[in-house]
């Protein structure tokens, strides 16, 4: 008796939405729609948290050395930090950092030649093997600050600083906004379900009337739901995936100038993602316009 | 038992009522009368302010709302506009009582049939209610209400809508279903019904029985 019952209800919710074609057609564009837009933003959050890592991910650190240390204890300290395994290191002479300046100042480089004394410190420059993350760099930063000989350490700690704000804001707004997104999104897709729902009042009261379960009144309308949220999403996808080949070559060009990062793509996962979304949508959309029919 | 909404007086007031099982009653009284309320009552559309409604020793006002639809399975309801439904067939919507009952869909079709047949409009099974006059969109919705041979027939002005020749018949057939046993409730305020067929008649004003008759 189920898969009867089963089989009528899908049976009755496929003959719906075939019967009210323009209101079914304007529920699936407006879950499409809601996807769409969802899906880009989240897009446009994960590439600009990429950006943002990908700006962190490199760094490199100077420790500037005590004016009294000696060549030779300086090269000493490079092979012991060397000897961790995790950095490479490259010791800087005195002689070596002042001949820099004079070429980093180009034009004013002879301006040095009245130095009586070379006021660079040595130092050794230190460079992460593998892409550290801003914290485990403080933590590195502070290891080594405490290495004999070295007087200071330096490694953008205020670009650190503000590129952690960036991302711990980027964090909040994103999640912040894409609540919103979501509740948008639910709200204008429960609304237009409802609409539909409203335009076959009718039809509840008479399953009421005749003595239908509440569960037997909702289900061809959850089903319904569900297969407009699927439809939907599909167009949402089918949105994104255009988005992505109109757009995507002279996006990839910026974002390649910008710091070597891909431009955003949906991945299948992602299009797999957005048709189960687009599924609890309709359902969840559905089950909010039904209930409030149902009270009567 | 009493019925009354926030800031209104009393829709029914006082109204102590016993039908017996296989009976048939005209429910009569002008419009605002309660009529309509009290079959509202009767199949658990609304609840009553006090007081308790009984069928068959079960006091409906405290059924919760699952175990309304279940109430519902044993009473037929008729309506003064038929309630149709448009974009199904006159077969579809006879059967669609034995549908929340879960029945398969070849008894459905032979029961509904068999209705149809009853109220002579087995030759009309395919089409939709729009192509039906008046009095054969309420042949339909009777046989939809007696569809699942319900013990209850509540019928809430079911000749308002017709033209007076058509009557005769519609009432026909809710003494047909009382003859075969359902017991059967009208409401009316069509006076002449009463004089042409004499039954039991219950009297509401102002929400209070005035007579029972």
């Amino acid at each position: 008796m189920i898969a009867h019952v089963a089989w009528r209800l899908s049976r009755r919710a496929a003959v719906n939405l075939w019967r009210a074609p323009l209101l079914s057609l304007v529920s699936v564009l407006t879950i499409g729609l809601s996807l769409f837009i969802g899906a880009t933003f989240v897009l446009g959050l994960f590439t600009a948290r990429r950006l943002l890592t990908s700006w962190g991910a490199q760094p490199s650190m100077t420790l500037y050395l005590n004016a009294a240390t000696t060549d030779a204890q300086g090269l000493t300290l490079a092979q012991q930090i060397r000897g961790r395994g995790d950095v490479d290191v490259r010791y800087v002479d005195a002689a070596v950092a002042l001949q820099r300046l004079r070429a980093d100042l180009g034009e004013l480089g002879p301006a040095l030649d009245g130095l009586t004394q070379n006021p660079l410190p040595a130092s050794l420059e230190i460079r992460p093997r593998a892409p550290l993350a801003a914290t485990s760099l403080r933590v590195l930063a502070a290891e080594l600050e405490q290495s004999p000989g070295v007087r200071d350490v330096e490694y953008g700690r205020e670009w650190l600083d503000k590129l952690e704000a960036l991302g711990r804001g980027l964090r909040a707004f994103g999640a912040g906004a894409l609540l919103a997104v979501i509740g948008a999104a639910l709200m204008v897709v429960a609304n237009t379900i409802r609409l539909a729902v409203y335009a076959r009042r009718d039809e509840i009261e008479i399953m009421k009337l005749v003595g239908a379960t509440d569960g037997y009144v909702r289900a061809p309308f959850l089903m319904e739901g569900a297969l407009q949220g699927v439809l939907g999403a599909g167009v949402g996808v089918g949105a994104v995936l255009a988005a992505q080949h109109l757009l995507l070559p002279h996006a990839s060009q910026a974002f390649a100038a910008a710091a070597g990062v891909g431009a955003p793509h949906l991945l299948p996962a992602h299009a797999a993602a957005l048709l189960a979304a687009g599924a609890l949508v309709g359902f969840v959309g559905s089950w909010i316009a039904v209930a409030r029919f149902l009270k009567t | 038992m009493k019925k009354t909404y926030p800031g209104d007086p009393p829709v029914l007031d006082d109204i102590t009522l016993r039908v017996d099982k296989g009976e048939f009653i005209w429910l009569t009284g002008p419009s605002g009368a309660g009529k309509s309320t009290l079959l509202r009552l009767l199949f658990c559309a609304e609840k009553p302010t006090s007081g308790q409604i009984l069928i068959g020793g079960k006091n409906i006002g405290r059924i919760n709302q699952a175990g309304v639809p279940y109430l519902r399975r044993n009473i037929g309801v008729v309506f003064q506009d038929f309630k149709l439904l448009d974009n199904r067939t006159v077969l579809e919507n006879v059967g669609y009582a034995l549908e929340v009952l879960g029945a398969s869909d070849t008894d459905i079709r032979e029961r509904a049939r068999r209705r149809l047949d009853q109220v002579g409009l087995s030759h009309k099974a395919m089409s939709l209610p729009r192509r039906l006059s008046g009095g054969e969109q309420q042949r339909v919705a009777i046989a939809r209400a007696l569809v699942n041979e319900p013990t209850i027939l509540l019928a809430d002005e079911p000749t308002g809508n017709l033209d007076p020749s058509l009557t005769d018949s519609i009432l026909q057939l809710l003494f047909d279903a009382n003859a075969r046993g359902t017991t059967v409730v009208v409401a009316t305020h069509d006076r002449t019904l009463l004089q042409r067929w004499h039954r039991r008649t219950v009297g509401l004003e102002r929400g209070k029985l005035v007579f029972d008759a």
